[in-house]
């Protein structure tokens, strides 16, 4: 995390802030509203609390480069991000989650073309191709979950 | 405004501040005098209002990034649950029509949550269980007319936002459907209870609008912003006449204490000045009790023998103020304090008794005892007889 990003990024209000429902939890950031509702109801379905953010419209407008950080990226068993790469803001989230939340599996949604920035974020990241639907995504993170799941039990 | 008991953690921190709050108030009052206490009252409040108006102009000021967030689905994939959200048009006819669909549907399960809007004056005025019953009374006439088991009804009286948040702990709603007028009406929901609940919960939610007699109406993406914009600048009109009203009382506070700070040491200092300008012997303005014996044979006279006295025999009064006298006769007869100039007549019994003094005109009186007593105390002043000097007020 850059430390000059962190001293001048504004507050941001998340409202609700904090994860309400017990575990397994997962955060989507999409910033088309319809999409991410369907991604949420079909992990709801499939036994997952979920959490949607549009993601920031600009630099400064996510918690996750603030001091204050974001509770719900924190408190995430993992994160579905299709924020559109080509913005310099969404690769910055990606950042963030990747240095502050090592550990919590980061399933993203790429463009067709990655450029050797985006490789380099992309590094250690769960990957599906640009237009996977709902099912196809709320699939991917049941696989990384029970993934994690065995991983967990085998290192027991 | 949201209860701070809403959540347990919401709770603790509620009471944690409140007691961080009252220790040094409590404090001041146990150990100190009062207007320290005061005092201290008035820094917390200070304190209070200055870090409540600091984190809602954060908030107002901070971009708003909405999260919404929903638990996972209660029961069999098959299953579907939906929240209707009403209250004053559940007497529409659409509406029900739409419940009713909806519970004919299989695996279904619909709540009619009916919030009775309970406003700060109905809270006030005790009106809560009138507009709870009002409330209890639509929602049983609205289930009777759809007469399906699956479609439930519950009736609250919090804030409608936090009464569904509550509800997505308990009935896990799939779908969020709020119905609302176009304006909101008195009792009614506020058509922007839908945006808001948009903004909270990850499920899908539908307006409906019903007016009398007509059907079911989505409001657009530009009605939905007005009733957002309106709703805002109400929030801001509300905030800006609290914040007047708080600030206006903690001045009316503060301008209590330093009247009071200012005036109590003056007071004490006058009061003081004035019973030291008094001359010795002379009975105070501020002494309310002047306290006296009689003695039998108690005073050595100039011809070396012991008299019967009173030990003060000069008064001095405020025409028109009564001046107490606390008289220890300890002689086994009545004395008395007489002056028919002066309109006073104190018979004394024996034993210790408050008497009342009190001169009618101004101007210096002879008293003596009319009992027969020491004869010749009763003709010689400073025994049984003296002077009552009564001035103007």
């Amino acid at each position: 995390m850059s430390s000059g990003r962190s001293t001048t990024a504004r507050d941001v209000s998340i409202n609700p802030q904090t994860w309400r429902w017990s575990h397994p939890r997962v955060l989507v950031e999409d910033p088309d509203g319809e999409a991410g509702l369907a991604i949420a109801s079909g992990l709801r379905f499939a036994g997952y609390a979920v959490a949607v953010c549009p993601g920031p419209r600009g630099h400064g407008q996510c918690p996750l480069t603030g001091p204050a950080g974001c509770a719900p990226a924190h408190d995430a068993d993992l994160v579905v991000c299709n924020l559109g790469y080509e913005r310099e803001v969404a690769r910055e989230v990606l950042r963030e989650l990747r240095t502050r939340y090592p550990s919590t599996p980061l399933l993203v949604v790429v463009p067709p073309e990655i450029d050797a920035d985006l490789r380099e974020v992309l590094d250690s990241c769960h990957q599906l191709p640009a237009g996977a639907t709902p099912e196809q995504v709320v699939a991917a993170v049941q696989g990384i979950s029970e993934h994690a799941a065995e991983g967990g039990a085998a290192s027991a | 405004m949201r209860s701070p008991f809403h959540s347990e953690p919401e709770a603790f921190r509620f009471l944690l501040v409140l007691i961080l709050a009252l220790v040094p108030i409590v404090l001041a009052a146990a150990l100190g005098p009062t207007w320290l206490a005061l005092v201290v009252l008035a820094v917390v409040l200070g304190g209070v209002a200055a870090r409540a108006a600091q984190l809602r102009m954060r908030k107002l000021r901070s971009p708003d990034l909405p999260v919404k967030m929903a638990p996972p689905h209660l029961g069999s994939a098959a299953e579907r649950r939906v929240l209707v959200v009403a209250n004053d048009t559940l007497s529409e006819e659409a509406l029900l029509c739409e419940v009713e669909r909806l519970g004919l549907a299989p695996r279904m399960h619909v709540l009619l949550l009916v919030p009775a809007v309970i406003t700060p004056a109905a809270r006030l005025t005790g009106a809560i269980d009138s507009l709870l019953d009002q409330a209890r009374a639509r929602m049983q006439a609205a289930l009777d007319r759809v007469g399906h088991d699956n479609v439930a009804g519950k009736v609250t009286g919090e804030d409608p936002l936090e009464a569904i948040e509550d509800t997505f702990a308990t009935f896990v709603p799939d779908e969020v459907i709020v119905a609302t007028r176009w304006e909101q009406t008195a009792g009614g929901l506020e058509p922007r209870l839908a945006g808001l609940v948009r903004e909270r919960f990850a499920v899908p939610v539908r307006h409906l609008v019903f007016e009398p007699g007509s059907a079911a109406h989505e409001p657009d993406e530009a009605t939905e912003a007005r009733y957002q914009r309106e709703f805002g600048a109400a929030a801001a009109r509300k905030f800006g006449l609290r914040a007047l009203a708080g600030a206006g009382i903690l001045a009316a506070l503060v301008m209590s204490l330093v009247a009071l700070a200012r005036t109590t040491p003056t007071t004490l200092a006058a009061a003081n000045q004035a019973a030291a300008a008094l001359p010795t012997g002379a009975p105070s303005a501020l002494t309310k009790v002047i306290e006296l014996k009689v003695i039998a044979s108690g005073k050595k006279g100039p011809d070396g023998k012991l008299h019967d006295d009173f030990t003060v025999t000069d008064f001095h009064v405020t025409v028109g103020q009564p001046l107490t006298l606390r008289i220890d006769n300890t002689d086994t007869v009545s004395h008395s304090i007489t002056s028919p100039e002066a309109g006073v007549s104190i018979i004394v019994l024996p034993g210790t008794r408050d008497y009342t003094l009190l001169v009618k005109q101004a101007g210096k009186f002879e008293w003596r005892c009319a009992f027969p007593c020491d004869p010749w105390s009763m003709a010689h002043v400073g025994y049984m007889r003296g002077f009552i000097t009564a001035t103007a007020a």
